[in-house]
């Protein structure tokens, strides 16, 4: 059963990620949301005192 | 070491492969590679192979951070929490200087501090031992075919959107600018300083352990372990620029299958931020942490399943299955409020030289304590 559930989540989430890249503009290099101004965490949130 | 139920081979015994989802894996991993590089982006198919070795070295060495805290909070052993400095160690002797000399092109990973940090570290850590794994753990025994981590891993994701709303108005509690080592020490200094502060650590554990006469030496499993998982850390701050991360994934994962499902999450203030609006509007695959998630999954199943049948065991009671839904979804609304998990927060954190990733530390390991109390009212032991 354990297995079946396995194959199951795979392959649906292999086909999801497939089917969403390439419904998706091409952006470029992969990014962190630290790349981006302003960013203060892995996350992207702004630092205190810029809030 | 991690007491999740994985099948992994005895010594001396025949191991027969598995041969349906090593090929999966394999499969899987070649295909997202090619889309990468069919995009140009050698980066980005380098960030989903270190993200395979990680997910092959941790199943191997069996390096679980939850398994380790909580021996040394039970028995006051501190041989696997100085295995999980080593990593950092490492992983530091990279990112602390060319994070420093090479700005434009690499930073460190830095947070605030301030009660969403503490708020959120404290809260992961309470799920961490009810999940019975932490961000690295839960994403190699899932992936390794443990069907409980894989309720975890919902779990978590659906916390990680619940967080993400939540972020926000906790950071409106106040806080103080990240505290780099290096802005004050510089490129090596900061490294010294980073360096003396895991030493210090480790010697603190070690004499806590020799108090209360556990061991704290750690085994070759860690140490090897250890060296290795760092050396990938930095494999992945060479190919992304930025340290390790895990549960950013995790967030946009959960933010697409909401935004599919009709929840539109365009309007909430963590979702504005320039970084979270961009992974929302852009492939999963140009994100970075998503990238070595995705490696790390994989790289653990064909790990398992190299060494015997994958995911063949049972699946464990239903109370341990609701205690692996709330620490993941515990774990999750952490991550966010506690900008990461224990790897993205603590061994990314202190190995940017950033003091946001010892006061991390300190708030999940208390956390912790309050998680292994509240095992046994889901079936699981203290230890």
């Amino acid at each position: 059963m354990m297995r079946k559930v396995y194959l199951a989540v795979v392959v649906l989430g292999l086909a999801l990620v497939v089917m969403q890249h390439l419904a998706s503009a091409s952006s470029g290099r992969a990014v962190s949301p630290e790349d981006f101004a302003g960013a203060c965490a892995p996350c992207g949130a702004p630092c205190p005192v810029k809030q | 070491m991690s007491t999740v139920t994985l099948a992994t081979p005895t010594a001396g015994a025949t191991t027969k492969i598995d041969r349906l989802f090593l090929g999966l894996s394999v499969i899987a991993t070649a295909i997202l590679v090619t889309l990468v590089l069919l995009d140009h982006q050698p980066a980005s198919g380098a960030l989903i192979l270190v993200g395979f070795c990680l997910g092959i070295a941790f199943f191997k060495a069996e390096f679980s951070y939850t398994a380790a805290w909580r021996r040394f909070l039970t028995r006051g052993e501190a041989g696997g929490m100085i295995g999980g400095l080593i990593v950092i160690a490492v992983a530091a002797v990279a990112i602390v200087p060319v994070a420093t000399l090479k700005p434009q092109f690499f930073g460190g990973a830095i947070a605030p501090i301030g009660p969403s940090l503490v708020i959120g570290a404290f809260t992961f850590g309470v799920g961490m031992q009810l999940a019975n794994g932490c961000g690295s753990g839960t994403l190699y025994t899932a992936g390794a075919g443990s069907g409980r981590m894989l309720i975890a891993l919902l779990g978590f994701i659906v916390g990680c959107v619940a967080g993400s709303l939540s972020l926000p108005t906790f950071l409106k509690l106040g806080g103080i600018n990240p505290i780099l080592a290096s802005a004050s020490f510089g490129p090596w200094g900061g490294l010294a300083v980073t360096l003396m502060s895991l030493a210090l650590v480790a010697g603190v554990l070690a004499l806590v352990a020799h108090a209360r006469g556990g061991n704290y030496r750690p085994s070759r499993n860690y140490v090897f372990g250890g060296i290795i998982i760092g050396l990938l850390c930095i494999g992945a701050f060479a190919a992304g620029g930025h340290p390790w991360s895990v549960t950013f994934g995790y967030t946009v994962w959960g933010a697409k299958i909401a935004t599919a499902l009709g929840f539109d999450l365009s309007h909430a203030a963590f979702w504005q931020w320039p970084g979270p609006k961009h992974a929302l509007n852009s492939s999963i695959l140009s994100d970075t942490s998503s990238l070595t998630d995705f490696g790390v999954l994989l790289g653990a199943m064909a790990a398992a399943a190299a060494g015997g049948s994958f995911a063949s065991a049972k699946w464990p009671p239903a109370n341990s299955l609701v205690a692996a839904l709330i620490g993941g979804l515990l774990m999750g609304w952490g991550a966010r409020l506690g900008f990461g998990c224990n790897i993205g927060a603590f061994v990314s954190g202190v190995a940017s030289g950033s003091l946001h990733g010892w006061v991390w530390f300190a708030a999940a390991l208390a956390g912790s304590a309050l998680g292994i109390r509240l095992r046994p009212l889901f079936g699981l032991s203290r230890d």
